[in-house]
């Protein structure tokens, strides 16, 4: 080539060069696209090494024609590699699921994988684990969207096989506990295009029933796939009206399971679930009954008691009896002071007398009586001749008279 | 078809909430006995709702 005669090579304008960890940064951008974020990739192990610190390294590879079509590099750190339930060998055929992801320091793009299972049913195992995360990120399984069961609902659904023993158990629980009206909506409960019967199954029954069942019988993990299709999680999810699931044995849990409102064990335990037991209701209204009643009756007798009392109350003997009481009462106690008033009397009139002959029996004009009188001089009474000299004027008191008298003489017997 | 949700559940509500009215001491004996047949009337739709309940079984058409 000439490269001195090229005619055009000063007008082209030149490009600044890109640093290396620019055109890093950019590979590193592209690589966030969607389509390389949580994927599932098929294929077999090659270069498998266990590294001493945990993280396991190899290479997924998918040979075409003899020879190897196409290799990608991986990477499983140790927090991952420790939930493998199997060691990977060389030509394993595998699933894994992880996220493709530049390492800049080496040049290269890797997958980093989360999980790994062997290629066959380890496919659907995955991708039931990857519905889950999605799932679970649309909010299909919080807790606060369960709903609560109905009381006393009108109308039970049923989605499930027309044939075969869960239609069957299930009419013959809610016929013994309850018989009211079940809708069956039919479906096919395996197969490839189940799904989308089993959510169309559940969406036809809106507005027709207050709860419904979604039930199958128990089977294989292949079996009871469809369960876990989004289609059906999401037609649980929508449901106007809660959703009772009982799909497979009770160790198999489908994601519809973890959806439904309520799981049951097995149909049976969901038809016992759904409506409520008609003897338990016939005994709770008897109930009911017997404390109406007694509730009356309390009433009544109530009311009788307050006649009564108040009929009591307003009878005029019973006035007239009240006032007689306080006439007696009144005549009683006037006769018991009378008594007490005469006896006092009495007692007065003994003592009285008694102080009389006391008073008597003192009286010296008695002694006067007997024939002795009594000497006063000035008002004193003489009781010695030595107050008494002679001319003195005294007074002598008989018993019934006096007389003045003058002394002539006194005479003292000094040997006295 | 009756709505046991809308009729048997109101039903038993109102049956206690009378009850109740009727065991309060503050309740007149005229009214307690009108809330008397008033309850003894549900009791008796109550019996009758259980009784009359009777399997019935639809199988929708899966081409709806």
């Amino acid at each position: 080539m000439d490269w001195f005669n090229r005619p055009d090579v000063a007008t082209v304008p030149e490009k600044a060069p890109l640093r290396v960890s620019e055109l890093s940064a950019i590979i590193e951008g592209l690589m966030d696209n969607p389509l390389l974020q949580d994927i599932l990739v098929r294929g077999e192990v090659t270069n498998y090494t266990h590294h001493a610190r945990g993280h396991r390294y190899f290479s997924l590879s998918e040979k075409g024609g003899g020879n190897t079509a196409a290799v990608v590099k991986c990477v499983m750190w140790r927090s991952d590699a420790e939930r493998l339930s199997f060691i990977p060998s060389e030509g394993m055929e595998v699933i894994v699921a992880g996220t493709v992801r530049a390492y800049a320091p080496h040049g290269a793009y890797q997958l980093q994988v989360k999980e790994m299972r062997k290629a066959g049913l380890g496919e659907k195992f995955l991708l039931v684990e990857q519905w889950k995360r999605q799932l679970a990120a649309e909010g299909c399984f919080s807790p606060e969207r369960k709903r609560c069961l109905p009381t006393f609902p009108a109308r039970v659904g049923v989605v499930t096989s027309e044939t075969g023993a869960v239609i069957h158990d299930i009419r013959t629980v809610i016929g013994r506990r309850y018989p009211l009206e079940i809708i069956i909506s039919p479906t096919a409960v395996q197969g490839e295009q189940a799904h989308r019967d089993i959510s169309s199954a559940i969406s036809r029954l809106a507005g027709m029933v207050d709860v419904v069942i979604i039930a199958r019988g128990g089977g294989s993990f292949e079996d009871l796939f469809p369960f876990n299709h989004p289609d059906v999680v999401r037609a649980i999810v929508t449901c106007p009206v809660p959703v009772v699931s009982a799909i497979g044995h009770e160790v198999d849990v489908t994601l519809s399971d973890l959806a439904a409102d309520l799981r049951a064990a097995t149909p049976s335990a969901a038809a016992e679930l759904v409506v409520p037991d008609r003897q338990v209701l016939t005994a709770c209204l008897q109930e009911l009954k017997v404390r109406l009643n007694g509730a009356l009756q309390d009433r009544v007798a109530w009311a009788w008691d307050e006649i009564s009392d108040l009929r009591d109350r307003l009878r005029p003997q019973r006035f007239l009896r009240k006032l007689e009481e306080k006439k007696q009462n009144t005549a009683d106690l006037s006769d018991r002071l009378e008594r007490a008033f005469s006896n006092r009397l009495g007692c007065e009139r003994l003592l009285l007398a008694e102080m009389k002959t006391a008073l008597d029996s003192r009286n010296p004009l008695a002694v006067l009586a007997r024939g002795y009188c009594v000497v006063e001089k000035r008002g004193t009474v003489v009781k010695s001749a030595d107050t008494i000299t002679k001319g003195d004027r005294m007074n002598i008191r008989f018993y019934d008279g006096s007389s003045q008298v003058i002394v002539e003489d006194v005479e003292h017997e000094r040997n006295l | 078809m009756w709505n046991m949700k809308e009729t048997y559940e109101t039903k038993i509500e109102q049956l206690r909430k009378i009850i109740e009215k009727i065991e309060d001491g503050n309740t007149g004996l005229d009214e307690s006995i009108k809330l008397y047949e008033q309850g003894a009337a549900l009791v008796k739709q109550c019996e009758i709702l259980l009784s009359e309940a009777e399997l019935k079984i639809t199988t929708l058409s899966r081409d709806a």
